[in-house]
């Protein structure tokens, strides 16, 4: 099984090296993995076969069936037994209480590739190394987040020497912050500061309540990830950026967002925030369609409909899954509207949605 | 592409220049639906609250009660004639507001409105008042004194756009306890209450400057605190979160009446699981799932269904999904949006993945199905379901196991449609009364309740009046104060 699984990982990881690959050949592979998965990942077997695709009847990726994000929480979807998995990441667990996604990871060759290939192409700009800011807990502290590893390569990989994390168990670290932002604008070596957009919030509302402002030096840039649940998220966004931006003296064009989930293996990002919502894009190993939830069917080009991740780094869990993501698509990615989760009765019957929000409060 | 317009509202006192209209669009690609709604400054409002509690004064407050109804009657009468352009405005315009099939929402619409004919609207007074007359003058009282139900001069209604007709209800209320009303209608159906209004306005002029059906977004709180302060009575149907922003702006000397989120269910006993009898109730559950879209607060999400007849609970879930198919082509369900699609969906499949971990778990029918139904083969509890016709059917023992089940949504209860024998519906009325619910009704009626009922256990009328009492003291103080002697 572990020789099966090395294998595997070797061909998805030459796969993403290639520059670019036509559809054939994304096809080719997701149908490799398709059969492997369908084979191995006994969950997801039973899941095919209730759909009634098999690897003999899916001769298209967009045939594959996606497997709901909420599958994670109730399924071990793997094909390595959970016991020689190095890694599970998880999920906050925002919407069903306790019970958590699962994510595993028999190792995280593929993973960590995924994640520096991508973030090298679209966030590096050219630069091999640029100090780092971590506004997130550390692996240490988190170490089912998927997030905290994620920022822990990027510090490892591509932070200068001097990079470092700004949140403790204790919370902001506001006097190292300032510390440092304080010796970038000085020295003008540009700085990148990385969090969840809930920790930039917290830091630029502390930065606000002390009076401190920046203006970092050019090619600094700021990253945030996650949103923000459950609010009206195009004008939040433009607010978020607007204020990110004033705050630290970044351009909005330098201000990006990742859009990334537990149940991937790569993330998504977009060009900067000048206006927003922006344009997400992934790598050659990633595909994303727009599809209607009850019939599974493609969204015309401009219409809303749901996120389905086809995401070939996924090689032990399942490629293609559904999200709960509202977005509509572009020529070369989408555009993410927000949640769907925020359907309500347009009434008086209590609906499951309601409920969850109400319980919630 | 066709576009229809309409201009809802109605706002005595103001001319139509003067007031911000703002537009809400409904519709297809094919057939678009622009509908103005007036929205008013703070000294608008000023303006029509001030006017309205004058005119309540002077016109609707010294009418008699039976006159109240006969005018209601006269303006129902119109809205049940199919010709009638009124009607016709409304049968054109629902369907395209509300994405709900015309036929369906016809024939509704009509039983609906004679729910409000003068024998009816008697019962509904009746229901809450023993003496009607008390709402013309001071009635005697058998203790001794007189009583008078004054209603409340200004009450505003905030409603929801989930039962098309909807505001019907509360404006009738309103109307018998001769107050005033203002109505915000909700932009998910303004057409209903503004054609009534006209059309009440037209049948009985002295209503004219007694209502008024504005609109506001909901984030503009000034409006409404401004305008709460003007009402004795606030009345508002809506989510929970909505109405607890609602109720935030309500000043502590308004009385507020809110109409919450509620959930309802049906219980199937073993004397109507016969071949025969199962059959004809679960057309009856499936029409009451279908009408509405269960967006009603008394559509059923569940039914509990008694083991040991002829007809199993499974075989009766099957029964009901054949049913839902025949009504899906009949009345095809409404269009849903991407959020309400994506609810349906994940609902669906966290029931197939307990499928995959359980054979006591089936989801019946076709992904691509517009509708669901969910068998359980073991209890569960009472919980809601993503509407637009998704529904449970869970297999009990006996339907007493039932109570525990639905102990734990005590505070959303509302209606129980039962299917049982008299000796059982006599056992299970107490302990479900005892549980919260607050309505029992037949299996098939859920959707229509019976006029005059006790919406959420209280009273249409009562609660829109303060009981004025001249106690028997004044009398006789009176009486040595005259100026005669005997």
């Amino acid at each position: 099984m572990a020789n099966n699984a090395s294998v595997i990982e070797d061909e998805v990881m030459a796969f993403m090296q290639l520059n670019a690959v036509d559809d054939a050949a994304f096809n080719a592979m997701a149908l490799r993995l398709f059969k492997h998965q369908a084979q191995l990942n006994v969950p997801f077997q039973r899941f095919c076969q209730m759909r009634g695709k098999t690897p003999r009847t899916v001769t298209h990726w967009h045939d594959i069936p996606a497997v709901p994000i909420n599958a994670f929480k109730d399924l071990d979807l793997t094909c390595t037994p959970t016991s020689s998995c190095e890694r599970i990441f998880m999920t906050s667990g925002t919407t069903r209480g306790d019970i958590k996604g699962r994510h595993y990871h028999p190792s995280l060759f593929v993973y960590d590739l995924s994640m520096r290939l991508n973030f090298e192409q679209h966030l590096m700009q050219k630069m091999s190394k640029i100090r780092m800011g971590i506004l997130f807990p550390t692996v240490d502290m988190m170490p089912n987040s998927s997030l905290a590893h994620y920022l822990k390569l990027a510090l490892d990989h591509f932070g200068t020497q001097d990079s470092s994390y700004f949140m403790g168990p204790s919370g902001l670290d506001l006097q190292g912050l300032s510390l440092a932002l304080n010796q970038a604008q000085q020295t003008g070596e540009p700085i990148a500061l990385l969090g969840s957009s809930y920790s930039l919030v917290h830091a630029m509302d502390t930065l606000e309540a002390e009076g401190i402002d920046f203006k970092l030096p050019e090619s600094s840039w700021l990253f945030d990830t996650g949103g923000f649940k459950g609010q009206s998220r195009d004008i939040e966004a433009d607010v978020f950026y607007n204020q990110l931006s004033n705050r630290f003296g970044v351009p909005r064009s330098q201000c990006f967002n990742m859009y990334g989930m537990t149940e991937l293996s790569t993330q998504l990002y977009d060009a900067g925030n000048i206006t927003t919502p922006s344009i997400k894009r992934g790598p050659h190993w990633l595909r994303t369609r727009v599809i209607d939830p009850i019939s599974g069917q493609e969204m015309s080009k401009g219409e809303r409909g749901i996120l389905a991740h086809t995401d070939l780094a996924n090689y032990n869990s399942v490629t293609t899954i559904l999200t709960e993501d509202v977005g509509v698509a572009t020529d070369d990615g989408f555009v993410l509207l927000g949640r769907a989760q925020g359907a309500q009765a347009k009434g008086c019957s209590l609906a499951v949605e309601d409920f969850l929000q109400a319980a919630r409060l | 592409m066709t576009i229809l317009r309409f201009t809802a509202g109605y706002v005595p006192g103001i001319a139509h220049e003067d007031l911000s209209w703002h537009i809400l669009e409904y519709g297809t690609s094919d057939t678009k639906l622009e509908v103005k709604v007036p929205i008013l400054t703070s000294n608008q409002i000023l303006t029509v609250t001030q006017g309205i509690k004058s005119a309540a004064q002077s016109q609707i407050k010294t009418m008699a009660v039976s006159d109240i109804v006969r005018a209601i009657d006269l303006a129902i009468l119109r809205l049940l004639d199919v010709n009638h352009e009124d009607r016709k405005c409304i049968d054109t315009l629902l369907p395209i507001a509300t994405g709900m099939d015309a036929t369906m929402l016809c024939h509704n619409f009509s039983q609906y409105l004679e729910t409000f004919r003068t024998l009816q609207l008697h019962r509904f007074i009746t229901e809450d008042f023993t003496n009607p007359k008390m709402l013309d003058e001071f009635q005697p009282r058998i203790t001794g004194g007189w009583t008078k139900a004054v209603g409340a001069d200004l009450i505003t209604h905030i409603w929801a756009g989930n039962v098309p007709g909807l505001p019907l209800w509360s404006l009738i209320s309103g109307l018998l306890v001769k107050s005033g009303t203002i109505g915000k209608v909700s932009s998910a159906e303004p057409i209903c209450a503004s054609i009534f209004a006209k059309v009440l306005v037209e049948v009985e002029p002295r209503f004219a400057g007694c209502l008024s059906i504005i609109w506001w977004p909901n984030e503009n709180t000034h409006i409404a605190s401004h305008l709460f302060q003007q009402s004795d009575i606030v009345l508002a149907y809506g989510g929970n979160i909505a109405l607890a922003a609602i109720q935030n702006q309500v000043p502590v000397t308004t009385r507020f009446l809110p109409h919450g989120h509620k959930l309802s269910f049906g219980m199937v006993s073993k004397s109507a699981l016969s071949v025969v009898r199962a059959k004809r109730i679960a057309a009856q559950a499936a029409m009451d799932i279908v009408r509405y879209e269960q967006q009603g607060c008394y559509s059923p999400q569940m039914f509990y269904v008694e083991r040991g007849a002829q007809v199993s609970p499974q075989e009766f879930a099957q029964a009901l999904l054949g049913e839902m198919a025949a009504l899906a082509h009949k009345y095809p369900r409404n269009s849903l949006s991407i959020e309400e699609a994506s609810n349906i969906a994940s609902w669906r499949e966290s029931h197939e993945f307990a499928m995959l971990q359980t054979s006591a778990v089936q989801v019946l029918g076709d992904k691509k199905d517009a509708f669901v139904v969910v068998y359980s083969d073991v209890p569960m509890p009472l919980n809601p379901s993503p509407l637009n016709r998704c529904v449970t059917v869970v297999a009990v023992d006996s339907l007493q196991v039932v109570i525990p089940l639905i102990a734990e949504q005590r505070q959303y209860l509302q209606t129980a449609g039962l299917a049982t024998d008299p000796e059982t519906l006599l056992q299970l009325g107490g302990a479900l009364a005892q549980a919260g619910v607050t309505r029992i009704c037949a299996i098939g009626e859920m959707t229509s309740p019976a006029a005059g009922w006790h919406h959420d256990g209280r009273f249409n009328l009562l609660d829109l009046v303060n009981m004025v009492d001249i106690e028997a003291s004044t009398e006789v103080a009176a009486n040595q104060l005259t100026n005669y002697e005997l």
